[in-house]
């Protein structure tokens, strides 16, 4: 070995050396992250969207769209509460500072767990849906709030057990959908654990009674098990399954509560006697504030239909008043954020290097485009009232600091996402 | 285990991750497009097809509309006296669903019947309407309200309720003259809607327009802040000036209440004084009318008959009672003329030529038509043979049958109409009656005929009477009697003048002098002189008539006089009736001529018609005293007796210190004047004798006598008077040279 040739293997060495270490920095900077070969030597540019993109390792654009979500909400539950507030508590500002400490903290919280290793989830599971079951159980001898048993906890800082009951469902189904994944195809390990699932969960649902969540529990169900690979069969022998108990809760008239709240669905306009003027008042209400505000809507802060007119706008009917502020374009615009979010967390999710990520992401993402969409059918009158919130928007500390917990999963997910690989 | 992943593989055709891929591109596409896309498709329905209509819906719910109340016009006699007028009050309104519990509604409740002195119960139900607009009292005053607002501030302070009691604006009507023309102006409900007269007839421009107040507000019925108001002021009523003038409406009130006080009447009385030129309504007196203030009050013995009926006759007997007490008996009630209805006859013989000067008519007391029973004149012995002013100043019914005779039913008929007796005046006033003839089209008997033409079986009201009465004396122009001669709006700006109206010329100018001319010739220096004032020239004649109605078993009349002044040239016109007078007597000539002579007494100096004498009326016209103190008692006497007056010297000093009558007091031609040269002599009194039941020549020389001066009222040119009264009680101690009036009247008069 020549001195030169030394020198040249010294300096081969020294190459090595330094890729190596500067790999274990990045490695060490990035945790569990591993770049890819490819994506390096990258242009500057490209290199700089990366960094925009992924910058805190997390998935940048999903979080900014939950922060224009949050911040937007805000801004419209404090326009559409602040006369309410004023009237029966005396301080505008009433539901507005509590929404923005439960922000504050939801978003930490969000932040927290987008560090959190959501596979330590994949084995508590069913741990997770025994608690929400037991969660249930226990609303059931609390003492009831309008004659409905919702709520665990103390004055506000409460949180309806249904909370936990969506997310352990979808929690749930991830953690079976990636553990069989590839048995999916068998009723036994689908339709089969669905259906019981389901059923333990609806029954407890309706005992509260909180009749939406069960609906929404039974789309997660399906939803989940649809995209872990169930048979499409099963889904219309599940739809005829759901069908006969609905008959037969309705011959056993266990649907009175349901029935009672559904009456006048779809009559908000068109009430014939004063009982149903009553029942109809905040649907048809809504739909007054929603076709005041026209194209452009009346401007933000503007509503009139917030004068006491819409009961509780600043809960479930709050997307009414945004229509009346912000009109059809301004209802449409915020409709394309969700959707923004919807697509984001989807495909986000359907990068994260396993199954349960995948499942759990696409399911808490889901999750949150059907309450959206369930909420405005309620409010436009297409849906009997049965009190479905809107995400981000309505007021609730609980559901709120719930539902920013939730994104940070999905963040977490994001994490292990590998963005530039399809 | 890798024959089931081909098994699989076959069967999916794709791989476990496609499928995943694959399912959750639909799920996507299931979301965002199937989901999101219904949402924003019934947003777009809602928003953008039926937007407008939604807000329509909205807005009506979110706007409330407050009436303010237009103050009501005021109501002017001719000359701007308030007769009738609005002032501010406040009603006091709740909104009992503000209410938080039980005690509140209690103790409010409590507070409020205490203030505003209803029934507690009462008020305690309102306060339990869920409602936030329950009248509680209305046209409450300033003091009540002055309470009201404390009890605000209490009900502040204590439960933190701002909006529970309100006091909204409202308005009263006042009637500063209380019962005075009542029937004439009418009254208002609660709703400040006219109920009868004037108020009634002119409601649309008394009323004004109601103004508006909308406002946004929030569902609780409190403003919105948001920026929506509009405002529609409220127009205040137009003003209305009647022809009525006050001063002669409370001459005719104060004598006509008089003449149903002196002569018993039963069943009221009325007065009309019309401006015979332009038929305007100057007085138009029913008595006896109501409060205006307090229009609900019936007289007391009214009300004592009532209470005393069993309780469920009370109700429709109250309300009997009042509509009586309202009802316009110078427009709404019909009655027979009478005498005074030859007036009519009369004018229209002349006018069709059938009668003159020349004329004779023979009276034997009673008269037969056709098989009907005899008529009898009043004068059952007959008059005899007479001319036609005769016949009118004898009242006789014979002759008048046989001017009636002369006329025919057809003429009869004709001129009925033409006096406007088949029709309404069309006086601006609500509830005018219709007059009854014998037949709808005119046709009549002998017999109807006969007595028509003394004013019998026909009915008519007092208003066409009057109206017809005056077109004889203003040359012979039937004109439409009015009330309101002028409309003016809130700001005082004319509306609308009312112009008289003339309907036609019923009697030529020639036959209406004639007529003034007998009419006057009658009521003085005829047969009666139950209508004369001195100094005035009066046109008139008296009726009574029969009621088909009678009470106890006797006749009922209607006493009446219908004339006018001056008759040279007449300006005002007045029919006096009074309706079953029971008292001495119930002959128009003298139940309603003192009263016809009262009013106008003191009507025709007020309305500055020149009085003028006769030499020898100038001795009983009242002069007024000269100034004689401080002259020398013999200048004193000298320029006393140069002035016509007889003098009588008191006391021993040589100037005169005091006298009586005082300068410018009221003393009769060639009275005597008292010069007192000292002061001990003033104390001297002198007894008033009795002055009544005596001729003037007989009072004035027991005045002179009795060392008073004796003013002779309304003796007749005629010397067939009496005294019937004197203003100073006889016995009365007085000084020396007081001046007594001392009124006259006809003696025996009962030429009806």
């Amino acid at each position: 070995m020549t001195s030169f040739q030394s020198m040249v293997l010294r300096a081969d060495v020294n190459r090595i050396y330094d890729e190596k270490y500067r790999d274990e920095q990045h490695y060490k900077s990035e945790k569990r992250f591993i770049r890819p070969e490819k994506n390096r030597g990258r242009d500057k540019k490209n290199k700089k969207r990366g960094w925009i993109v992924r910058g805190m390792g997390i998935d940048l654009p999903f979080c900014l769209i939950i922060l224009v979500l949050l911040i937007i909400g805000m801004i419209m539950m404090f326009s559409a509460s602040y006369p309410v507030a004023y009237y029966t508590m005396n301080d505008s500002y009433y539901y507005l500072k509590r929404q923005l400490i439960f922000a504050v903290i939801g978003v930490a919280v969000m932040l927290g767990l987008s560090f959190f290793n959501y596979n330590k989830l994949h084995k508590i599971a069913p741990l997770v849906l025994g608690i929400s079951y037991v969660a249930l159980l226990l609303v059931l001898v609390l003492p009831s709030n309008n004659g409905v048993h919702r709520w665990i906890g103390v004055g506000t800082f409460g949180i309806q057990a249904s909370e936990i009951t969506k997310f352990a469902i979808v929690l749930f189904f991830a953690h079976w959908g990636s553990k069989y994944y590839n048995k999916m195809q068998y009723a036994k390990y689908s339709i089969v654990p669905g259906v019981i699932i389901f059923g333990t969960t609806a029954m407890l649902l309706i005992l509260e009674p909180h009749f939406s969540c069960t609906v929404i529990v039974f789309i997660l169900t399906v939803l989940m098990l649809y995209i872990s690979g169930m048979r499409v069969k099963y889904i219309a022998v599940g739809a005829v399954g759901i069908i006969a108990v609905i008959i037969v809760l309705w011959l056993t008239g266990g649907l009175g509560y349901a029935m009672t709240r559904m009456g006048g669905w779809g009559q908000a306009l068109v009430y014939t006697d004063e009982t149903m003027w009553q029942d109809t008042w905040q649907t048809r209400n809504s739909l007054y504030a929603i076709g005041s505000g026209g194209l452009w809507g009346l401007g933000l802060g503007q509503s009139r239909q917030k004068y006491l007119y819409l009961p509780e706008p600043q809960n479930d009917f709050v997307f009414a008043i945004v229509c009346e502020e912000l009109g059809f374009i301004g209802a449409v615009i915020i409709l394309l954020i969700f959707a923004l979010l919807v697509w984001r967390g989807i495909t986000l999710s359907l990068r994260a290097k396993d199954k349960f990520g995948k499942l759990l992401g696409i399911g808490l993402t889901a999750q949150i485009g059907l309450q959206v969409i369930l909420n405005i059918l309620v409010i436009t009158d297409w849906l009997p009232n049965t009190g479905i919130s809107l995400p981000f928007f309505s007021y609730g500390g609980s559901s709120l600091i719930m539902l920013l917990a939730q994104m940070g999963l999905v963040l977490s997910i994001s994490r292990t996402a590998n963005i530039e690989k399809q | 285990m890798a024959k089931n992943y081909v098994k699989y593989h076959k069967k999916t055709d794709v791989g476990p991750n496609q499928r995943l891929r694959r399912r959750s591109v639909f799920l996507i596409l299931l979301i965002l497009v199937a989901g999101f896309g219904a949402v924003i498709a019934r947003l777009a329905y809602l928003q953008l097809v039926q937007g407008s209509y939604l807000q329509e819906k909205a807005v009506e719910q979110q706007l409330t509309d407050t009436t303010v109340s237009a103050k009501r016009g005021t109501i002017y006699d001719t000359n701007g006296k308030v007769l009738a007028q609005s002032a501010s009050v406040w009603k006091v309104v709740l909104a009992p669903a503000y209410f938080e519990t039980e005690e509140q509604r209690v103790q409010v409740a409590k507070d409020l019947a205490e203030i505003l002195e209803l029934d507690e119960n009462d008020v305690y139900e309102k306060t339990k309407q869920n409602s936030y607009y329950v009248v509680v009292k209305r046209k409450i005053e300033s003091d009540t309200r002055e309470e009201i607002i404390k009890l605000q501030e209490k009900i502040e302070e204590e439960y933190n309720l701002s909006n529970v009691i309100q006091l909204l604006d409202d308005y009263r009507r006042y009637y500063p003259y209380n019962d005075l023309a009542s029937s004439v102006i009418g009254f208002t409900g609660s709703d400040d809607q006219g109920l009868e007269g004037v108020e009634y007839q002119y409601d649309s421009y008394l009323t004004g327009t109601p103004g508006r107040i909308v406002t946004a507000q929030n569902a609780n019925g409190t403003d919105m802040p948001f920026q929506y108001e509009q405002n529609v002021k409220a127009e205040d009523g137009n003003s209305i000036y009647l022809t009525i003038d006050e001063t002669i409406q409370s001459i005719c009130e104060k004598y006509m209440k008089k003449g149903i006080e002196d002569n018993a009447v039963a069943n009221r009385g009325v007065c009309i004084a019309m401006d015979v030129d332009t038929g305007a309504i100057l007085a138009m007196v029913t008595v006896g009318g109501y409060d205006l203030n307090n229009p609900y009050k019936l007289p007391e013995n009214t009300q004592k008959e009532i209470d005393a009926l069993p309780k469920d006759k009370q109700g429709s007997a109250t309300s009997a009672a009042l509509s009586q007490m309202w009802r316009n008996k110078a427009i709404s009630d019909t009655y027979y003329p009478g005498s005074v209805f030859k007036i009519i006859t009369a004018s229209m013989a002349l006018n069709e030529g059938v009668v003159d000067d020349n004329s004779t008519f023979y009276c034997n007391g009673s008269m037969t038509i056709a098989d009907a029973k005899p008529i009898h004149c009043h004068l059952l012995s007959g008059h005899g043979t007479q001319n036609f002013t005769q016949a009118i100043c004898n009242s006789c019914n014979p002759a008048f049958i046989q001017i009636g005779q002369k006329v025919g039913t057809e003429k009869y008929w004709q001129y009925y109409q033409s006096f406007g007796f088949s029709e309404r005046t069309g006086i601006d006033l609500p509830g005018e009656s219709e007059d009854i003839f014998f037949s709808q089209d005119g046709s009549m008997t002998s017999v109807d005929l006969a007595v028509a033409s003394f004013g019998q079986g026909i009915s008519i009201t007092p208003i066409q009477m009057i109206t017809a009465c005056a077109s004889v004396a203003n040359g012979g122009y039937l004109v439409q009697p009015y009330v309101v001669r002028q409309i003016v709006n809130s700001e005082g700006n004319v509306i609308e003048n009312v112009d008289n109206k003339i309907k036609r010329q019923v009697i030529s100018k020639e036959v209406s002098d004639k007529m003034n001319e007998i009419l006057e010739y009658n009521s003085t220096t005829g047969g009666a002189n139950n209508g004369y004032i001195a100094g005035y020239r009066v046109a008139g004649k008296t009726g009574t008539s029969e009621k088909l109605t009678s009470t106890n078993g006797s006749e009922d009349y209607i006493a009446s006089f219908c004339g006018y002044a001056p008759a040279d040239d007449p300006k005002i016109a007045m029919l006096v009736f009074f309706d079953t007078p029971t008292g001495a007597s119930y002959y128009g000539s003298q139940v309603s001529s003192p009263v016809f002579i009262n009013i106008m007494s003191e009507v025709l100096p007020y309305l500055q018609v020149q009085a003028e004498y006769s030499d020898e009326e100038m001795q009983y016209v009242d002069t007024t005293a000269g100034a004689y103190v401080g002259m020398s008692v013999e200048e004193a006497k000298s320029k006393a007796t140069e002035a016509g007056f007889t003098t009588t010297v008191k006391g021993d000093g040589d100037k005169v210190v005091s006298q009586i009558p005082a300068v410018s007091a009221k003393i009769p031609n060639g009275g005597n004047i008292v010069l007192y040269t000292d002061s001990s002599s003033e104390k001297e009194k002198v007894t008033v004798p009795d002055l009544v039941g005596y001729s003037i020549s007989e009072v004035n020389s027991i005045a002179s006598n009795s060392g008073v001066n004796a003013s002779i009222s309304n003796a007749g040119a005629s010397s067939a008077v009496v005294s019937v009264s004197q203003d100073i009680e006889p016995g009365k101690e007085v000084s020396p040279g007081t001046v007594v009036t001392v009124k006259f009247a006809a003696s025996e008069t009962l030429n009806d």
